[in-house]
């Protein structure tokens, strides 16, 4: 098998990497650090086993966020990056049958993802020597989870990659799909399981939905019942369930982008370039109506103004979803989300707090600044170096602060938008509660100040990558470090992490302060303001200063 | 150096390390000229054009366009120089019109005389019917053309070119090469890189050839052909492969130690240099008549601006500086 020439260089060529050798010397610390955390000493032996259980609940999660990742970093970049750089046509034309290339590209990704959870097999031996943890049962399970999990985004990354046109859209894309498969496919489920005008049909397929994460399974695996008595695992079978959808999933994902690695991949004419200026009459009417005028992507756009930012507009032009047409779209589709999260609070009030309701939309408005934020401003300056588009900037009179600003303002203008249209869900928490305003204004501006940080961190990190795909990959890794990380000191509270230590790892986390904030469930214990707003601040003015320095040398001759 | 000079060096040398990149590289260029610039891959051309655009500072030497210092002044620098790098630079998503007018509004052009710009742009090089078009799905030579009518935006007095014909086909090199012409002849100064020499020597009035970070030969194509004429070049076309090493005997046996001899037989040449007269050639064609070699053609080779690259180089080199056979 290692002698496939597509699974040597992907595959061994990964393990060649100091960032491979980084990434399991890493994992291997953790797990040993953990289980460190909780062997027995002295001569007190814990008979339950609730040590390693509660070891195994901080590694399966923790394992399940980390995969969730980095599973489709590789696989989402591989063949765009191949299509871009020409050597797709050399594969294609190359007697490698397409289903070969496929699988030497998944074998490649998935390897890496396998030896890692291999490398974590000693730190699992362990926790069963520490009793409580069932060798037959309970870690099967988990690992065939992990790898189910790691082999369905895998696949779907792989696929997206078949047909983006740029890294940079098959990332973002392929983060979309696992936000929607791993957290928004959970909500139809929350939302209908106990409204009495629900058919057992629809119940049915909302639980296989939400089925399609690994979530529940996961939490099957660990047995926490009875944290989401709400109503996440109540139901058996969800491992079984998840094991089938990834199954199918990732065969369906596989034999589509094998069907696709042909000649037909680079069989485009280029663009002819329409104008809706130059069609007939009734089209342009047509046009002027579907798209509102203004939001016509077809339309001659109008000169860049006199005291405009031209770096801003140009960003605005130049990405696909910043314009106008898109922006709406997206703004469109916040305020229907938005909406939907508003009816299902005033439904759902009478069987769930307040605190759950707004934990909730508090989540998926976090999820959407770490989806959107890092696919804006990863390449701002990154895809401006790796065009080569960096030089002419260099060549105009632009000022570095011109520059930064320009680049900023237009993801800060996509971000204030998006974040505008999901506001209506905090209407309905004011109208069932007046008093929770003051709240409402708190925990808009905490995620506010999230938005700031996911943007400054991206865009610092941009300025310090050559190319776009590794700069937004370490922005998503950093954001969900800080953002998902944390988070799994809340998980270990007690065992290993004592409360302080989980609330000054709170504290790192705006998206934690934001659920503290509207009192979500397992987050009211905690002190995390104003200290949440002091370390995000400071981190924006580093992150901006490192950007500001940055730009500023980029822009000296060397 | 001429009062009309707008661009000039003295001295210009750029260091990284102990590697010498630049090596005291001095020329001047009158207004109106294009001046080629050429030289093996490695030789110092584009470390030279970033210093001259600003993009680089020199370890020591000086550089000027139109008087002002390309690393202290270089804001006015951006303002007299359009530069065109052997990569165009391209945004996504954009038409060439919003792409030249995000440049044209970079360089701070008010909105009305943007437009009628951009119009002259697009015109001048033949590209007013892509302007609607996606900047990113244009084909090698129309990105050529955009990327020269972005350089002409703000109406700079001086363009530098790296390698403007590189990748394109016959058609467009030939219109490529009318546009730079006609550049020249609005008042604009070019410097053009290129390896394409043949087609450089149709344009260029001006030929700087560096090599190794130095300047090996400066001045008109006039002036290098005459500095590179001192040996003359001779061919002799023979009836037979077998008599090819017979005639390049004979003709080492009569030439000076300074002539190179060059046998070609699958060719059934023989190239050789020397710096003998009219008389002396009529003698050695005798000397291989008489020698019973078969002779079809005896000719002078016309030197052009490849032998003279080739020429400069190879002195260097110490080889003879011939065409490869």
């Amino acid at each position: 098998m290692f002698n496939h020439p597509i699974i040597r260089r992907e595959f061994i060529g990964m393990l060649r990497t100091r960032r491979a050798f980084g990434v399991l010397c890493a994992l291997v610390a953790a797990m040993v650090a953990l289980v460190l955390v909780r062997w027995p000493s002295g001569a007190v032996v814990d008979l339950q086993g609730a040590a390693a259980r509660q070891v195994l609940r901080v590694f399966g999660y923790g394992m399940t966020a980390s995969l969730m990742l980095l599973s489709p970093i590789f696989p989402a970049t591989s063949i765009v990056k191949e299509k871009v750089q020409g050597t797709l046509a050399l594969l294609l034309n190359s007697p490698l049958h397409p289903w070969s290339i496929v699988l030497g590209k998944l074998v490649g990704a998935v390897g890496f993802i396998l030896l890692m959870l291999i490398m974590s097999l000693p730190a699992a031996a362990a926790l069963f020597a520490m009793g409580g943890v069932d060798l037959t049962g309970q870690l099967p399970a988990l690992y065939l989870v992990l790898l189910m999990l790691s082999l369905m985004y895998a696949t779907l990354g792989l696929l997206v990659s078949s047909f983006a046109q740029t890294t940079e859209s098959a990332l973002r894309i392929t983060y979309g799909l696992v936000l929607l498969l791993g957290v928004i496919s959970l909500i139809p489920h929350q939302f209908l399981q106990n409204q009495a005008w629900v058919g057992d049909a629809v119940r049915q397929a909302a639980d296989w939905v939400r089925c399609a994460s690994p979530l529940p399974a996961m939490m099957a695996v660990m047995g926490d019942l009875s944290i989401t008595s709400g109503g996440l695992a109540e139901v058996g079978g969800q491992v079984q369930r998840f094991v089938i959808l990834a199954g199918l999933s990732s065969l369906l994902c596989t034999g589509w982008c094998a069907w696709r690695m042909n000649q037909r991949l680079f069989d485009r004419s280029r663009e002819a370039g329409k104008i809706t200026d130059d069609r007939s009459t009734a089209a342009r009417a047509y046009r002027r109506v579907m798209y509102l005028w203004f939001f016509d992507p077809q339309r001659r756009s109008g000169m860049i103004g006199r005291w405009t930012n031209p770096v801003l507009i140009k960003e605005q032009r130049c990405r696909r979803f910043g314009r106008g047409n898109w922006m709406m779209r997206l703004i469109g589709l916040c305020l229907i989300v938005s909406l939907l999260l508003m009816l299902a609070s005033a439904l759902g009030s009478a069987q769930k707090s307040v605190g759950a309701m707004g934990g909730i939309m508090v989540v998926l408005q976090a999820s959407l600044i770490l989806l959107i934020t890092p696919s804006l401003s990863g390449g701002l300056i990154a895809a401006e170096i790796e065009s080569r588009g960096w030089q002419l900037l260099q060549m105009t009179p632009l000022r570095a602060f011109t520059i930064v600003t320009g680049k900023l303002l237009s993801v800060l203008v996509t971000l204030a938008l998006v974040l505008l249209a999901t506001l209506p869900a905090y209407a309905a928490l004011i109208f069932i509660d007046p008093a929770q305003w003051i709240v409402a204004v708190q925990v808009i501006a905490t995620l506010a100040l999230l938005a700031l940080l996911a943007l400054l961190v991206s865009a610092a990190i941009s300025s310090l990558f050559p190319s776009t795909a590794a700069a937004s990959a370490t922005s998503y890794a950093l954001l969900m470090l800080l953002c998902a990380g944390t988070l799994l000191f809340w998980l270990g509270e007690d065992a290993p992490f004592s409360h302080s230590t989980v609330e000054n790892a709170l504290r790192l986390n705006p998206l934690a302060a934001a659920l503290r904030l509207i009192d979500a469930p397992g987050f009211a214990r905690y002190e995390l303001l104003p200290w949440n707003w002091l370390f995000t601040a400071a981190m924006c003015v580093v992150c901006l200063i490192v950007l500001v320095t940055r730009v500023w040398r980029l822009t000296r001759p060397r | 150096m001429s009062d009309q000079a707008v661009v000039v060096t003295k001295d210009l040398t750029k260091r990284y390390g102990d590697f010498v990149a630049l090596d005291s590289l001095s020329i001047s260029l009158e207004r109106g000229h294009i001046l080629g610039f050429i030289g093996p891959n490695g030789a110092g051309k584009t470390t030279t054009i970033k210093i001259l655009v600003g993009l680089s500072r020199p370890t020591s030497g000086t550089a000027t366009i139109d008087g002002a210092d390309c690393v202290t002044e270089s804001r006015r620098i951006k303002q007299l120089v359009g530069f065109m790098p052997d990569t165009f630079g391209s945004y996504d998503n954009m038409r060439v019109r919003e792409y030249l007018d995000f440049f044209g509004a970079a360089f701070k052009i008010p909105r009305p005389e943007r437009r009628t710009r951009i119009e002259e742009c697009l015109d001048i090089t033949g590209s007013s019917y892509m302007k609607d078009r996606y900047v990113e799905a244009l084909s090698h030579g129309m990105k050529q053309r955009v990327a020269i009518a972005r350089t002409l935006l703000h109406d700079p007095k001086v363009l530098i070119l790296d390698e403007p014909a590189n990748g394109l086909d016959p058609q467009a090199r030939i219109e490529m090469r009318h546009i730079l012409l006609r550049l020249a002849q609005m008042g604009k100064t070019l410097i053009v890189t290129s390896h394409i020499l043949p087609e450089l020597s149709r344009i260029c009035d001006t030929v700087a050839i560096v090599s190794q970070g130095k300047l090996r030969a400066f001045g008109t194509l006039e002036q290098i052909m005459r500095q590179i004429r001192q040996q003359r070049m001779m061919e002799v076309q023979l009836l037979s492969e077998a008599q090819v090493d017979n005639a390049a005997d004979v003709l080492r046996g009569q030439l000076d130690a300074g002539s190179s001899v060059t046998p070609s037989p699958a060719e059934r040449l023989v190239r050789f240099t020397t710096d003998k007269t009219d008389e002396d050639l009529a003698r050695l064609l005798a000397a291989l008549t008489k020698q019973g070699v078969t002779i079809l053609q005896y000719r002078e080779m016309e030197h052009d601006l490849e032998d003279a690259f080739l020429s400069v180089t190879a002195q260097m080199h110490g080889g003879s500086g011939d065409r490869p056979g």
